[in-house]
Parts: C-alpha cells; structure tokens; sequence
C-alpha cells in the first residue's frame, strides 16, 4: 500500500476521531455515557497492558474459529448438495431458510440449554449463523460453473473427484469466498450473542462485567473497540486469501 | 519419439491407426418444451487413418454434433461411431478435440492449461515439464506467454493453447471444430498453414469443421459437405491439389472447379441464403459464380 491509499484512509480515520470528540465536547457528556475517544485509548492499551482483554479474547477467538471452521465446513458440502441434486434442494432448504430467518438471539438461550454453557453452545451457534450466507454462496457458486468447461473435463475423461477440485471448486470459488467474507463477520456476533446467553469468559462476558459489576464504560468501549478489530482482522483474511486464489481472472 | 509423431504413415498417407467410421449415424436432442430434435440422421462417414477432412456445412447442420459424437461426448441414437473398427462408447484419450473457443480454465495459466490433460491422466511434474516443452515447439507459442492468465492471452495465442492442450496426450484423431474462426483473415491463413505443417509432421487424422471454402480447400485432402438438419453427408470432394501446400496453392484452377461444386452442394442443401453466410470470406477467386447448379 502507497501513501496514496494510506493517506486517505488516514484522513478519514482522522474526521471521524474529531466528530467523536467533537460530540463529547459540545453535549458535555459524562464518561459513563459517552467517554472521550483519547479516554477509550488510554483505557484500551491499560486494559491490554494489565491483561485483562488477553483471557477473553482468547475465549471468543477460540469460539469464532471452531464455529466458523464447522460452520463453513458443513455449508461447503450442504451447499454442493443442494447445487447438484435439485430434489435435495427441494426437501431440506425450507428447513434452511426457516432456521436463518428464526433470529440467532431468539435461538441461543435454548442452543445454550441443549450444548451447556461451555464452548460446545457457543460454537454450535456460530456455526449456525455462518452456515447460511456460505451455503447459499457455495450453492450458487457451483450452479454457475461454465458447461462448457465440465464439458472438457469430461472429455478428458476426468473423475468426480478431479471434476470437483480441478473444475468446480476454482470456478465456485470468488462465490465460496464472498459469502465467508460475510460468515466470518457474522461469525463474532455469534461468539458474543452466545456468550450473552451465558458464560464465564469472553469478550461478550467482559461488555457485561464492564457495563454491570465494574460499571467501567471506557473499558465496555475497549471492548467494543477489541471486537471490531477481531471482526476487521479475520474479514482482511479472507480478502488476503481471496487475492492470494482468486486474483485476477 | 518426437513431438506428436507417430510411427507408422507418412504425409498424407493412410496409416493403420486413427481410422474413423460413422454407420447409420443419428443424433438427437431433448427439447425443453418437450420433444427430440434430430441433429443427425442417415450420416455414413469414412475417414482414413492418417488423413485430413474437412468438415463444411450450413449453420445448424450438425457439424459441432458429429465432433461431439467422435469424440465419445454424446451416445448415438442410431448407429454407430468407430475408431479403428472398435465403436465409440465414451471420450478416448486417441482423441484430441479442439472446441469453437478456446475454452480455457481461467484460473490457470497457460502452461498450466496445457498440462491440464497430463494431470487429469496422472502424470508427474517432471513428465508433464518435459512434454510441455515439446509442446510448446510443436504449437510454435511464444514461450512468455507460458505464465500468462487466458484473459491476457490474445485470440490467437489462445487458440494455440488450446491445440497443444488438444495435442498433449499425443493423440490419434485430431477434432477441430471451427478452431480459426475468430481469428483474422491474415492470421487465420498463417494458422491453416501452420496446422498443415504440423499434419504432415504427425501424421495424426484431422477433422477441420469450417465455415470457409476456400480454408476447407487448402487444407483437406477431402471436403465432405452436410446437409442441412438433421445433417447427414451430401458430398465428398477429393481436393488434388500436391502437398506441400502453399497460399500459392490456391491459384490452381481445379480450386475454383471445387469451390463452385461445394458452393453448389451448400446451396442445394441450405437454400441461397444460408449458402452464402456460410460463406463469408471471398478469398477463393470466382467466388461470384451462383450457388445451386
Ligand atoms: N445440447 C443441445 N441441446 C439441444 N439442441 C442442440 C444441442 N446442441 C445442438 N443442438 C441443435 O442441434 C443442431 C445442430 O447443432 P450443431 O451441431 O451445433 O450445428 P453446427 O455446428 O453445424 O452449426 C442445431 O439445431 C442446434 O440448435
Ligand atoms: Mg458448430
């Protein structure tokens, strides 16, 4: 990246503090309503510093990617399933969409009952939420692949196995990496929303310590802060890894 | 053995194996709002090991079909394809096919398009970096092409990939299925040349479908003409034209003769119209001479 991008992207980073701060300033409000963005800073590297974000962090950031990871894992193959066998599709994707449109924070009480309020709810629900948006991804991505080019593959006499790796992963595979793009995002709203449904460590538990028992708002913004960034990070993966495999076509 | 030749015949020559033989052939489709439509019928083809036709007739005579149907992509209603007296059941890795387009895998390169057959049939990275080089040569590409996507790769140099690619299982038959018609005149006639010289180093049997008299001429050792649907085969004209052939080759007398009879065969079997835009280009001399006789 150039300083053509990189000032651009600083300059609006840059509006956005001063608004911020311009916001406090003008309404005079409190710290425990709306904390300054050099206070959050400040509370932030402490918060680092002393350790208190690491623990819980690593608790989500364990959720996210075994969710995501099963989660994904599941809608490839479901979403090839429902692309290849059009009575599959039939039966099962009511079931799908019904299960999507029920919302994920009307769902995670019961998902928490059932799988216990340890890990295995929380993944559980952030496989839930990413399965959809990379099934449907996958499913339309593998419709779409070029007859023309099955038609090769088939006369090169390639074996299914060869047709999936060689032929329709590649060509599914923007599509595939479009709806991980939007799973791995949905993906941090499920860790916290299941740890909101209950649990004893993790980036949603400390937003509620934070706002509850030790009623520190600057560090319920760092939090937030945390989160984001974790939301940023595993998208910027994807892209990376779409830019590494897919690139220019 | 060197690139792409094979043992037995010679230029021109028939040799014992690449022999193709279409009995009673008849093809059809299913229709999406129901019913078949008959692409082929009635179609007998002879084709000698070692030889090269080619393959013209009007839009929607069937032309693709046929290739289709040599090369073992779609089953026969009637009759039969064979290969050296062994009926066609599926696609042959004798057989090489060359589509419309270059049809190439967009997220590979060149070289890796080229490879592609070698690594569907299993061989490994030193076999198939040993086989590209020989195909390289014999496709003539410029080999800082070799790392370039396909949508970087100009029409022709595409088409040249697609040949090798065609060509890297060292096959039998050779399937063209309009293979230069998007290309430019100019470079269009370099490609039928090239094509040519590559035949008569390989010996392998070609079939040329064409929309081009005067490409059709040049090239083949026989014009077979179809039909219009469902196609079946209407003429077979022997071209006496001598080999080596040159663009100069074209000035012989007897070219003008065999475009007036196959021009006069593709009007018969298609009405004026579509006898003339099967006939786009004007390169054969005296091409103003009407179409049924
Ligand atoms: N997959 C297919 N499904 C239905 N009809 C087809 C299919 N392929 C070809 N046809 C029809 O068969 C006829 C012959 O087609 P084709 O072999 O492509 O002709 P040509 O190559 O001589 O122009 C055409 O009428 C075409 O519309
Ligand atoms: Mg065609």
């Amino acid at each position: 990246m150039g300083t053509r991008t990189v000032l651009p992207v600083a300059a609006a980073l840059g509006v956005f503090l001063i608004a911020w701060k311009a916001v406090v300033v003008i309404g005079a409000y409190p710290v425990f309503i709306l904390p300054a963005p050099e206070v959050v800073a400040d509370r932030f590297i402490r918060a680092w510093v002393e350790g208190t974000i690491q623990p819980h962090l690593a608790g989500t950031l364990q959720e996210i990617l075994l969710g995501f990871a099963t989660g994904a894992g599941a809608a490839l193959l479901v979403g090839y399933v429902l692309a290849r066998s059009p009575l599959v599709e039939r039966l099962i994707s009511p079931y799908i969409v019904a299960a999507q449109a029920t919302p994920i924070l009307a769902l995670s009480p019961l998902l928490v009952l059932w799988f216990g309020p340890g890990l295995l709810g929380k993944v559980v629900i952030c496989a839930l939420i990413v399965f959809f948006p990379v099934a449907v991804a996958t499913m339309v991505g593998i419709r779409s692949v070029d007859k023309r080019l099955l038609e090769l593959g088939r006369s090169l006499r390639a074996n299914r196995r060869q047709v999936v790796l060689t032929l329709e992963i590649p060509a599914a595979l923007p599509s595939i990496l479009g709806g991980m793009r939007v799973g791995v995002t949905l993906a941090v709203v499920g860790a916290i929303v299941g740890e909101w449904a209950g649990a004893d460590r993790g980036l949603g538990v400390l937003i509620n310590l934070a706002r509850g028992s030790l009623f520190d708002i600057p560090l319920l913004f760092a939090t937030l802060l945390t989160i984001a960034l974790v939301g940023m990070a595993l998208y910027l993966v994807v892209v990376l890894l779409e830019r590494r495999f897919v690139g220019a076509r | 053995m060197t690139p792409g030749a094979r043992p037995a015949g010679g230029p021109g020559g028939a040799t014992e194996t690449g022999a193709i033989r279409a009995t009673g052939l008849a093809v059809d489709f299913p229709l999406r709002r129901g019913g078949r439509l008959l692409a082929l019928d009635q179609l007998n083809l002879e084709i000698a090991g070692g030889e090269i036709v080619a393959l013209i007739g009007p839009n929607g005579s069937g032309k693709s079909t046929l290739l289709r149907a040599i090369a073992g992509l779609l089953p026969p209603l009637r009759g039969t394809v064979e290969l050296d007296g062994v009926p066609i059941t599926g696609p042959d890795p004798r057989i090489g096919l060359v589509f419309q387009e270059p049809r190439l895998l967009p997220w590979r390169t060149a070289a890796e398009n080229i490879c592609y057959p070698l690594e569907l049939a299993g061989w490994d990275a030193e076999r198939r970096r040993r086989r590209l080089a020989e195909l390289l040569d014999l496709v003539r590409l410029d080999p800082s092409a070799v790392g370039s996507r396909p949508f970087e790769l100009s029409g022709g140099t595409s088409q040249r990939v697609a040949l090798a690619r065609a060509l890297a299982l060292q096959p039998e038959v050779l399937l063209l299925d309009e293979p230069f018609s998007q290309l430019d005149a100019l470079t269009r006639e370099r490609f039928d040349l090239e094509l040519l010289a590559l035949w008569e180093r390989s010996a392998t049997t070609t079939v040329l479908v064409t929309h081009n008299i005067a490409e059709a001429i040049l090239v083949a050792d026989r014009v077979i003409v179809l039909s219009a649907r469902p196609g079946r085969v209407v003429a077979d004209i022997p071209v006496d034209l001598p080999r080596p052939r040159t663009l100069a080759s074209l000035e012989d007398a007897f070219v003008t003769r065999a475009a007036r009879e196959i021009r006069a065969w593709l009007g018969e079997s298609s009405g004026e119209a579509s006898a003339e835009a099967a006939v786009p280009d004007a390169t054969v001399a005296d091409t103003t001479v009407a179409g049924a006789a």
